[in-house]
């Protein structure tokens, strides 16, 4: 409920403040195409966004039964990343870039695939080995591999490609339009529906695999489920807005620590609504702090996350001493 | 309640672990399966609770072979206390116990009155209702294992079978847990199966004992049997 009421507030700000105040104009159709033409396209972009990839860490934490995994920490946003780099050049080579939705529908699918790639590849070291350490310095030396690789093309595009993804890959909130929109939430919301039908499951696995597997859940379906579910809301947010970092991580470890249930039915509502709730206030921060330009969100997201998970970290290590 | 007949079990036909083993254990009794590191056990307990198909030979559930058995109805037959340590995740006593009732519960993983209702006894029965609001690193190994005991209670399965459950406690813990054992195999006649490095615990509670040997050789039969061949030379 609280928290219910901190996305609308949370909304309600980003649509408020900004580079020009609001309520200065007198012109009523300026004023109007400000809210409604790039605020309010924004504020939904950062409520989805924030949502999606706050889901997606608390289901890749679920998985692995790890409180460090997140899209990003385990290298599935820079999977995104990079096919998405490699469909701006491929569109930009075969012409197509001017053509609106072929574009940003194969730039899309694109970075579902690299999602799906890097979330499958994890996965499947996960099985092998079943040391959480190990799925982390793989997921990290795969982001670094990845970004390499991102960073090679970039050094090969033309000066055209080149400008797109360099301000793509900054990560940002404000780049979408109703026209995107209509793409990202009917297709957010589908997962999150999904995800919602996964919380028994989930539950089980908290105990681990061979208790659920004994609890008569099908791991192998469910493990299948996740990947395609983190890998759909990851790819679809990264396609349009960019690496976003520290949301996947941070928020499911807030929700735990703020709400007090292992129970995946009001942990996934929680995450939802946090994610909401850390991403627009992001964006807020981004508006308040900057007025001629805009910081990119990624270095608010990591400024609020990055301090949270080492925070963490301290504390699991201090425990386990 | 559970027949072997000439089973061989392993993870491939060439990783074969343990061949033509027989047994019978019916409800109601504790069988105790014990060997050394490496003989099969833990292939066997894989075996048992169907996440590896027996290579050869038959294995009976209520007279019906197990591959006739969906994961979901094994789930209401067989129930698994594993050594690992449970934690983490606002895992709480309570919440692993109800975890028993997963098989019977809705998609959206809510707990029905009945199912909260089994879930409590379930711990009155261990004696751990005063631990029901604890987190689960807040327990001792002792307790842990009974909150997994619990667990199993939860999930009303008329078999139990347990792989090592006294490996982290200290003598008297590991009595409490043998006691419990025996208690639901007369009380409630469930099937229980213990597999243990502790010999005299299982001599002393074990109402029939699996011993597996190298190259394939194994003896089950009762306690005052079985023990002489334990003995060192």
């Amino acid at each position: 409920m609280l928290l219910g009421v901190l996305v609308a507030l949370a909304f309600a700000c980003d649509l408020v403040f900004g580079s020009v105040n609001l309520f200065s104009f007198k012109d009523s159709v300026m004023q109007h195409t400000i809210l409604f033409d790039i605020r309010l396209p924004k504020a939904l972009t950062s409520l989805f966004a924030g949502s999606a990839l706050a889901l997606c860490g608390l289901l890749m934490q679920s998985l692995f039964r790890n409180p460090l995994a997140g899209p990003y920490v385990l290298g599935i946003s820079s999977g995104a990343s990079l096919f998405v780099s490699i469909a701006i050049i491929a569109l930009n080579l075969a012409g197509l870039s001017s053509f609106y939705y072929l574009g940003k529908s194969l730039i899309t699918l694109s970075s579902i695939g690299g999602a799906l790639v890097v979330t499958a590849v994890i996965t499947y070291v996960a099985n092998r080995s079943r040391n959480n350490i190990t799925v982390l310095l793989v997921g990290i030396m795969l982001a670094q591999i990845l970004g390499a690789l991102q960073g090679l093309i970039e050094f090969i595009a033309s000066a055209e490609s080149l400008k797109s993804f360099v301000v793509w890959s900054m990560g940002s909130v404000g780049n979408t339009s109703f026209k995107d929109l209509w793409l990202i939430m009917p297709l957010c919301l589908a997962v999150f529906a999904v995800a919602f039908t996964m919380a028994r499951p989930l539950n089980a696995l908290l105990l681990n695999e061979q208790y659920a597997r004994n609890l008569g859940v099908n791991v192998d379906k469910t493990r299948i489920r996740i990947i395609l579910v983190t890998a759909i809301l990851t790819g679809v947010i990264t396609a349009f807005c960019g690496p976003i970092a520290f949301v996947g991580i941070s928020v499911p470890i807030m929700c735990r620590l703020l709400f007090k249930t292992p129970n995946h039915l009001h942990q996934i509502t929680y995450c939802i609504l946090m994610g909401a709730v850390v991403l627009l206030g992001c964006d807020v921060i981004t508006q308040v702090i900057s007025s001629a330009f805009t910081v990119p969100i990624n270095t608010i997201t990591t400024i609020v996350g990055s301090p949270i998970v080492i925070w963490l970290i301290f504390k699991t290590r201090f425990a386990q001493s | 309640m559970i027949e072997l007949k000439h089973i061989s079990i392993g993870y491939s036909a060439g990783n074969v672990v343990f061949s033509d083993l027989s047994a019978h254990f019916p409800a109601g009794r504790l069988i105790g399966l014990i060997g050394n590191n490496g003989v099969g056990k833990s292939t066997l307990i894989k075996t048992l609770c169907g996440y590896l198909s027996p290579l050869k030979g038959e294995y009976l559930i209520e007279q019906q072979s197990s591959d006739r058995y969906t994961i979901q109805k094994l789930s209401t037959l067989i129930s698994i206390v594993l050594p690992e340590k449970i934690t983490g995740f606002n895992l709480r006593a309570y919440d692993v116990v109800a975890a028993g009732r997963i098989p019977y519960i809705n998609t959206f993983s809510t707990l029905s009155p009945e199912d909260a209702r089994i879930a409590e006894e379930s711990m009155e029965t261990i004696g751990i209702s005063a631990l029901k609001h604890k987190l689960m690193e807040e327990l001792s190994d002792g307790q842990r294992q009974k909150v997994m005991i619990a667990k199993s209670l939860a999930q009303q399965t008329p078999v139990i079978i347990l792989d090592e459950p006294t490996a982290f406690l200290d003598y008297r813990s590991k009595h409490q847990l043998f006691d419990i054992l025996k208690k639901l195999c007369g009380e409630q006649n469930k099937l229980v199966l213990v597999s243990s490095h502790d010999l005299d615990l299982v001599f002393a509670y074990a109402d029939r004992v699996l011993l597996l040997e190298p190259d394939h050789q194994f003896t089950f039969d009762s306690p005052s049997v079985v023990k002489p061949k334990t003995l060192l030379p």
